[in-house]
């Protein structure tokens, strides 16, 4: 038994093994290798054929280019931002689940409630932003925007449904993101061969619309509501390896996901006006590409503005520095989630929050280490001294890991439970299933089965729900109870947040106060927080063993059961005092700035003056002095120069920059230089000799230093200026100013506008030393060693300098150095103390013959080889190393300056006038997006479009319809024209989109570069059982102005008619308008070409007209023109964030005339000349043509009109009367026919016999002939061989006879 | 409503040019106070107000409003448009005025840009047309905008007062610039020139020639300068004469420099062979000055720096012009991109006066006014 069910033996067919056995194979074979296949018969690898093989190099290298892509640039920043994961599909697919999965996998931690994006380091040097995309078209289009990953969730028991194609679309119209295909819901398919089809069938379906062999995941089935932890794992896998293209319009554009939004208005407006604009910070971290500040930014959902500052953080999910090891280690394995509430310490500009419970609470050993660590690091990362932020600061705090965000604080408050209730209307949703034709068979009998599962599907998803709240409210006991607690306190707060607004004013002025009031209130909250504390006791008990740092831990624990209103009050307290404070930091900055400056620039004005007097000591001594002073002096020369420049630029800069704080700077340093000087003067006026040297590397120094005072010059000390004006103003309370030299009067501001730049001290260029300052300019002065022709030749002569020639067979040695330098005189006893025969320069000389020779050869093969594509590709990765090197060296404060917030930055970033209702109506679950516009792309003007209905959209687009569009970052609505192109270039106005075609679109709107994709929605509230996306198309054109033109026909009547000119009356209605239309072609209905030529007097607007023929009185004349259309200028943003939470996906703008009738049941008026009736043409009557004589006398004959006399009546004569035959002359005829026809019969009959006969004899007369020939040759033949052997014998008998006779 | 950036105020009516052109480029508006609001005759001159108008030209759907002294100019930049166009320049400045502003929105164009300027082709103020193809047209090349129709003819020469000479200058478009490193200009191999005279005696080019050459040769030998003498209608209406010196170094770096005669009736009359040596002198000075481009076309390189992909570009120049300094500042102010300074004492001694290295990362500008079918 046991034989038997022990596995059969399987041979190997692949791996190392398999192929030893094969390669042994074939050798006993002696077929040998493949390669040795060529060598073996090499008749079979000939050229065949020349031309097919022309052919197949052709194909291979069409195909080798076809891959090609244009090469870009790679801007990828060194550590890029995280990559961002959408996770989108169908409600009920499992999404969150997928994501929760997910963030388990990478950072072993749960997190109940997942809101908002959550940043996860997933590797060593991959972070991953995972967010949840609903089925609201507002965000799939916003998310599809942004996206580097999309895991794209299809319920394989229920098959594609309308939101996964319209996504896909979406992405194909942004620019296409790695699109990865996630089969869930697989365990509901009982029949395994079902499961098979349906995969299969799902697979081919998915690899049409993304591309053929796109990955498409299977997740099978659930174990206690999660997915399989290996799939996962693999899931995880595939995701952190992925390579991403770069997409056109996210590199070209900087972007942010915002995780996290921060009210930032002053607490006394709101409480003045609670509508009043909103200031707000953003934070997220940056990606695309640089982030300028100041610059125009459009958040999507909200509208266009301008960001009023942006500040870098330091990384709240940091990647784990340089390690050797492979995996991560456990501490580095971060999670940032603020708006879930999760992620430890974050600092920022304003305030500390402290996440207490930690992300990784259920550690032990990790955990004692982790919050210090981090403490100290972000320490050690802010910007400010300890003491600015203790003094500015109180800890502002969170109650605990719970998903309260801190910084929504205040909005949670109306968000929540509207939100709750929406996620219970959920399961009462209509699906929408994309059924395709292909598919209908197989949909028709699948879709029962497809309901019973869905409904047994529901249970088990009830049912699998149950069980999932029912773990974790038994894993998460304390979690259940902060809820309750977080409400209970939450609606405290509401009540006290009123009285708290109302005592807010008395409580500001005294920072006192507060304090102490804080304090007692953490007193009268400490009893409550140890009770709390003792009620976590069971599951804290590992954290409290936990710490040397437990102590602060549980303080601020204490502290944080303020209640959330004083924490709120707190904050805002807080960040007044910290806004103050930073600008007291800010104005203390500058001046100790300053004060650096001042030192360093004293050293440099004094090392100036001393200069100065140098050479004026100089001048006088010039003739006494050897030739020392004279090389000083061409020393001197060009320093002075470079002074008098600087001054110069400096000076203008005074006159021009009269107010400027750098002026200042300068002044003063003039001061202390003066100041200098003189304690020099007083010292000794002959001092100057004394250190000489040492004034000249100051001299040198200060050329150093001088970079950053340019900088100065040109851009003046950058950070501070704005903040500093500003104090000045708020200094005196507004009312009065510091009259300060107004800084425009002093600039020349009206001076000569001119880019020339005069020389100021022109040089003597006539005396020798002035010209030598120059003389290496020129190609005849002297070059740069690693340049200079002569050394280069030189140097090549040594290498290459030995040769033989052959044909002498001389040999040429190359000069040994030593000889070569005999000109350079001190070159000489170097070269001969090296030509002591170092072995170790002989060999190095030997390797750089042998390199350089490498190096040629490899210039020299490779050349061949290189296309313009390696070239073109070369240069892009060059630049792109310069890119990363250039500022890599200097520290972000000024790199930020430079090249503007880099991607991957973590960045905060203000934004004011925001409308309240974004920060009121604030939903995490709705993503927020930041997106960074170009130059000029904030404006507006017409744009141009190429634009193709969607083929799955049901109607047709009508011209002057509303519609909204997703192009760029922004979604709005506006009214297109519609246009198609004649052949001749005009753009003629449609009435409706063309079914099938592509035509051209024009609106007016936000101004976006071409080749920039969109896509148009008629809506984008609630749902329809159709496909959404209505059309497609790029932009092709902007412009400030319109050339579209709709056809317009003027008609009008003859009223008096010439013979080719009539006068036409009803087409104008005054000579002016006649007047512009002269020589305009017209037509009359008939064809009957013509043209305007002159206004008539009379009636008004009639005008003279000639035609190529006469016209009829009943004749309608018509002019075809061209009108320009005007397009209504109608932008209006879809501003969905703004909505109401709950209703953020029901945004309605501007209704179509169609909608508004339908909604007020106003049935449209039919002209009654539109209608359809049967159409009745009435018999026309044509006179006869009637040709004048003279014409036709004057017509050739073949035109002439033929006119027949008509014959009379033939005469009696000609008139023959018919035969009637007796009976028996009838007989008599019909035996002749009869016997006429037998005789013809009979004479056809001998015919064919007779030509038979012929055929017959001919041919044997053929046969004979053949055979007569035959014959013949058969005896000539005989009678040939009978000669021939007859010839033979007597040649032979000669040939013997005289052999005989030899002998 | 996509909400209109906030325009951007200035003072006075210095740099005007630079301003508008910024404008126009950035799609910014501008606003001009105090345009010589305390002069005995305040507002814009002519030539300001013909330049205004040169834009105009150029551009589609933007919005000038000047008020009625003409002190303050608000300005609202449209697209830029091109095309074949004709311009009569004011006479109290050269066309060098007008044409260095085109050089600069040339490239951007939605047509290509074909213009004919009339007026002074050179005077004393302004960089002359004859140095501007020498040394901007080259400095264009080197960010890829080059091709057949790229070109700068001189038709008819005018000097000052009267002007009458005439210019058509023809610049394809460009979609993106390519990024430039010059950090080496080189050395200078040749210099060439071009001594023109209009209405004056033939004679007075070759006297010219010969005093410059005298200087210049003691440096290098490859000195060709032609002569240049108009005749007729295209010598212009007022009579005048002067020189321009382009020295071309081994990486093809030009430096110019120039000098022309007095206009008549004003000032004392000039002798050409001193006008020969002074511009031989204004060369010299210029390549003590040295950098990879010459100290007329500094703004020019660095705009179309800044306006380059979002790549690193360098380059290399003499001290900084007062007017590029300015430039440097409203280039902040418009893009809000700043330069690295980075000051180059001369390695070696003979080399000439301190450089300046400048650095940039471009903003990725893309040509908005270009068509794609």
């Amino acid at each position: 038994m046991e034989e038997k069910d022990r596995k059969k033996h399987r041979k190997k067919h692949s791996g190392p093994k398999a192929d030893k056995k094969r390669k042994r194979h074939l050798n006993d074979l002696g077929l040998g290798d493949d390669e040795d296949a060529r060598k073996r018969n090499p008749k079979a690898f000939a050229v065949q054929s020349a031309v097919r093989m022309a052919r197949t190099f052709h194909r291979t290298q069409d195909l080798k280019t076809k891959k090609h892509h244009i090469p870009v640039v790679d801007r990828t920043p060194l550590e890029p931002p995280p990559v961002v994961v959408v996770v989108v599909g169908p409600p009920k697919v499992g999404k969150s689940t997928l994501i929760k999965c997910l963030i388990r996998n990478f950072t072993r931690q749960k997190l109940i409630e997942i809101r908002g994006p959550v940043t996860i380091v997933s590797g060593k040097r991959r972070r991953l932003t995972i967010i949840e995309c609903g089925c609201d078209i507002n965000t799939m289009i916003d998310l599809a925007k942004i996206a580097d990953l999309v895991l794209m969730l299809i319920d394989a028991s229920f098959g594609f449904e309308m939101e996964t194609f319209e996504f896909l679309n979406i992405c194909q119209v942004h620019g296409f993101p790695k699109i990865m295909g996630v089969l869930t819901h697989l365990d509901s398919f009982k029949n395994n061969k079902q499961l098979k089809k349906t995969k299969k069938r799902l697979k081919h379906r998915f690899w049409t619309e993304v591309y053929p062999g796109a990955k498409l995941f299977y997740l099978s089935g659930m174990v206690h509501g999660e997915y399989q932890k290996q799939e996962i794992h693999n899931l995880g896998r595939f995701i952190s390896v992925m390579k991403f293209r770069p997409l056109t319009w996210q590199t070209s554009h900087p972007y942010v996901l915002a995780d996290r939004m921060e009210d930032l208005t002053n607490p006394e407006d709101v409480r003045v006006n609670p509508k009043c604009d909103r200031k707000v910070s953003i934070y997220g971290y940056l990606r695309g590409a640089y982030l300028k500040n100041q610059s125009q930014i459009h958040m999507p959902g909200v509208g266009d503005f301008t960001v009023s500052d942006v500040s870098f953080l330091p990384d709240p999910c940091a990647l784990p520095e340089q390690q050797k090891k492979r995996s991560l280690n456990e501490k580095d394995k971060l999670i940032y989630a603020p708006l879930s509430g999760v992620g430890g310490v974050v600092y920022d500009k304003d305030a500390v929050y402290i996440d207490l419970g930690g992300s990784h609470a259920h550690q032990d050993e990790e955990e004692e280490v982790r919050p210090n660590r981090e403490l100290v690091q972000s320490l050690i990362s802010t910007h400010s001294t300890i003491d600015v932020k203790m003094a500015s600061s109180k800890v502002s705090l969170f109650m605990d890991s719970k998903p309260l965000g801190s910084e929504d604080v205040e909005n949670q408050e109306f968000v929540m439970p509207k939100e709750e209730k929406q996620i219970d209307l959920k399961t009462g949703r209509v699906r929408r299933k994309a059924v395709f034709e292909e598919e209908n068979d197989n949909g028709a009998s699948g879709e029962e089965e497809g309901q019973d599962e869905e409904m047994s599907e529901d249970e088990m998803d009830g049912s699998e729900d149950g069980d999932g709240d029912d773990e974790g409210e038994s894993d998460k006991e304390v979690p259940g109870q902060d809820l309750g607690l977080r409400s209970a306190k939450r609606v405290k707060r509401e009540e006290t947040t009123e009285e708290a607004g109302m005592e807010l004013p008395a409580f500001a002025d005294s920072d006192d106060d507060l304090e102490m009031s804080s304090g007692e209130e953490g007193e009268t909250d400490l009893d409550e927080s140890k009770e709390e504390v003792e009620d976590h006791g069971d599951e804290e008990e590992s954290d409290e063993k936990e710490s040397s740092d437990s102590d602060s831990e549980s303080s601020s624990r204490q502290i944080s059961k303020l209640t959330p209103c004083e924490l709120g009050r707190e904050d805002k307290e807080q960040r007044e005092n910290h806004n103050l404070d930073h600008r007291l930091g800010k104005k203390v900055v500058p001046t100790t700035d300053s004060g650096n400056c001042t030192a360093e620039e004293a050293s440099d004005s004094e090392a100036e003056g001393s200069s100065l007097e140098e050479e004026e000591e100089e001048g006088l001594n010039d003739d006494s002095e050897a030739e020392e002073s004279d090389r000083k002096g061409i020393q001197s020369a060009p320093e002075k120069n470079v002074d008098g420049v600087e001054w110069a630029e400096s000076k203008v800069v005074e006159d021009e920059d009269g107010g400027d704080d750098i002026e200042n700077l300068l002044k003063e340093e003039e001061e202390y230089g003066e100041e200098n000087d003189l304690s020099a003067d007083t010292a000794g006026a002959l001092k100057w000799k004394e250190d000489l040297t040492q004034k000249a590397a100051e001299a040198f120094l200060r050329q150093h230093q001088s970079a950053p005072n340019l900088r100065k010059l040109v851009y003046g000390t950058v950070a501070e200026d704005a903040d500093e004006e500003d104090d000045a103003h708020e200094e005196l309370g507004g009312l009065f100013h510091v009259s300060r030299p107004d800084k425009e009067s002093k600039q020349k501001a009206n001076a000569l506008d001119c880019s020339k730049f005069p020389v100021e001290t022109p040089q003597d260029w006539d005396l020798d030393e002035v010209m030598n300052s120059i003389r290496d300019c020129f190609v005849t002065g002297k070059w740069e060693a690693d340049k200079d022709a002569a050394k280069l030749l030189k140097e090549d002569e040594e290498l290459y300098g030995d040769f033989e020639d052959l044909e002498t067979g001389a040999v040429h040695k190359g000069k040994p150095a030593a000889e070569g330098d005999e000109a350079g005189s001190e070159g000489e006893e170097e070269d001969k103390e090296g030509k002591e025969p170092k072995a170790e320069e002989e060999k190095n000389k030997r390797m750089d013959k042998k390199r350089k020779l490498k190096a040629m050869f490899d210039a020299e093969y490779d050349e061949g080889d290189a296309t313009y594509f390696d070239d073109l590709k070369e240069e892009m990765q060059k630049q792109a190393q310069l890119n990363r090197a250039e500022f890599e060296d200097q520290d972000d404060e000024s790199r930020v300056q430079y090249e503007g917030f880099r991607p991957g930055m973590y960045v905060r970033i203000e934004i004011e006038n925001i409308p309240c209702e974004f920060v009121l109506n604030f939903d995490p679950h709705y993503p927020i997006i930041l997106g960074g516009l170009g130059n000029s792309e904030g404006n507006v003007g017409y744009v141009q479009l190429r634009l193709k209905k969607h083929r799955w959209y049901k109607k047709i687009l009508k011209t002057r319809d509303p519609i909204i569009f997703s192009l760029g970052w922004r979604r709005f609505q506006t009214i297109p024209m519609y246009y198609i192109e004649d052949h001749n270039g005009r753009h003629r106005l449609l009435k409706y989109s063309p079914q099938h075609m592509h035509c051209g679109a024009t609106f007016w709107g936000p101004i976006t570069p071409q080749g920039t994709g969109f896509l148009a929605i008629q809506s984008v509230s609630g749902t329809t059982p159709d496909f959404r996306i209505a059309a497609t198309g790029v932009v092709l054109d902007l412009d400030k102005s319109i050339t579209v033109v709709k056809k317009l026909k003027l008609t009008g009547f003859p009223f008096k008619i010439y013979k080719n000119t009539s006068f036409i009356k009803g087409m104008f209605n005054s000579p002016l308008e006649v007047a512009k239309f002269e020589g305009a072609a017209i037509r009359t209905v008939s064809g009957i070409r013509g043209q305007i030529k002159k206004a008539l007097r009379k009636p008004e607007g009639a005008f003279r007209a000639t035609f190529e023929d006469k016209l009829l009185m009943s004749d309608i004349v018509f002019m075809r023109t061209w009108y320009p259309v005007s397009i209504p200028a109608f932008y209006n943003p879809v501003t969905s964030l703004l909505k109401p939470a709950g209703e953020k996906d029901t945004w309605t703008g501007m209704k179509t005339t169609g909608q508004l009738r339908h909604e007020l049941g106003i049935r449209l008026k039919q002209n009654k000349d539109s209608l359809y009736k049967p159409i009745v043409r009435e018999k026309k009557h044509f006179n006869k043509l009637h040709i004048p004589k003279a014409l036709q006398k004057a017509l050739p004959f073949k035109n002439k009109p033929k006119n027949h006399e008509k014959k009379a009546k033939p005469t009696k004569d000609q008139w023959r009367p018919a035969v009637i035959r007796e009976p028996h002359e009838k007989k008599i005829s019909a035996l002749l026919t009869a016997l006429g026809t037998v005789h013809s019969y009979k004479i056809k009959k001998a015919k064919l016999n007779h030509r038979q006969h012929l055929k017959d004899y001919l041919k044997r007369k053929h046969k004979e002939e053949e055979e007569k020939f035959k014959r013949q040759k058969e005896a000539k033949k005989k009678l040939f061989r009978i000669m021939g052997q007859k010839e033979k014998k007597r040649q032979k008998s000669s040939l013997k006879g005289s052999r005989e006779r030899e002998k | 409503m996509a909400s209109q950036p906030h325009s951007l105020s200035y003072v006075g009516c210095n740099f005007l040019r630079q301003r508008l052109v910024l404008s126009t480029l950035s799609g910014r508006p501008v606003k001009i106070r105090k345009i010589r609001a305390k002069e005995e005759n305040p507002g814009l001159r002519d030539f300001e107000a013909s330049f205004i108008r040169l834009i105009d030209k150029v551009t589609n759907g933007s919005r000038i409003e000047i008020n009625q002294t003409g002190t303050t100019l608000y300005y609202q930049p449209g697209l830029l448009y091109g095309g074949v166009l004709e311009h009569d320049c004011s006479p109290h400045r050269s066309i060098g005025y007008y044409l260095e502003s085109l050089l600069c929105l040339a490239p951007f164009m939605k047509h290509p840009l074909k213009i004919v300027l009339r007026g002074v082709t050179n005077d004393q103020v302004d960089p002359s047309v004859d140095v501007l193809k020498a040394t901007a047209l080259p400095l264009l090349k080197k960010f890829g905008i080059d091709g057949e129709g790229f070109e700068l003819k001189i038709t008819r020469r005018g000097m000052p007062p009267k002007g009458g000479g005439e210019v058509t200058f023809a610049c394809p478009v460009r979609k993106v610039l390519q990024p430039i490193q010059s950090t080496d200009p080189g050395k200078i191999k040749r210099i060439r020139g071009t001594a023109y005279s209009v209405r004056v005696s033939p004679q007075i080019a070759n006297r010219i020639v010969d005093s410059a050459r005298s200087i210049l040769n003691k440096f290098i030998p490859d000195i060709y300068i032609y002569t240049d003498h108009m005749k007729g209608t295209s010598s212009g209406k007022s009579p005048g004469f002067g020189l321009s010196l382009v020295a071309e170094t081994t990486n093809g770096t030009f430096l110019g420099a120039e000098l022309a005669s007095n206009p008549q009736g004003q000032g004392t009359a000039v002798l050409p062979e001193e006008l020969g040596l002074n511009c031989a002198k204004l060369l010299l000075e210029e390549i003590y000055r040295g950098g990879c481009v010459d100290s007329t076309n500094q703004s020019l390189v660095l705009l179309l720096m800044t306006l380059g992909q979002q790549d690193v570009s360098k380059v290399l120049l003499g001290p900084l012009s007062p007017y590029t300094i300015e430039f440097l500042r409203h280039l902040r102010s418009f893009f809000q991109i700043m330069f690295k300074i980075e000051t180059k004492p001369s390695h070696e001694e003979l080399q000439g006066g301190e450089k300046v290295l400048m650095t940039c990362v471009g903003i990725g500008f893309s040509n908005l006014s270009k068509t794609i079918k």
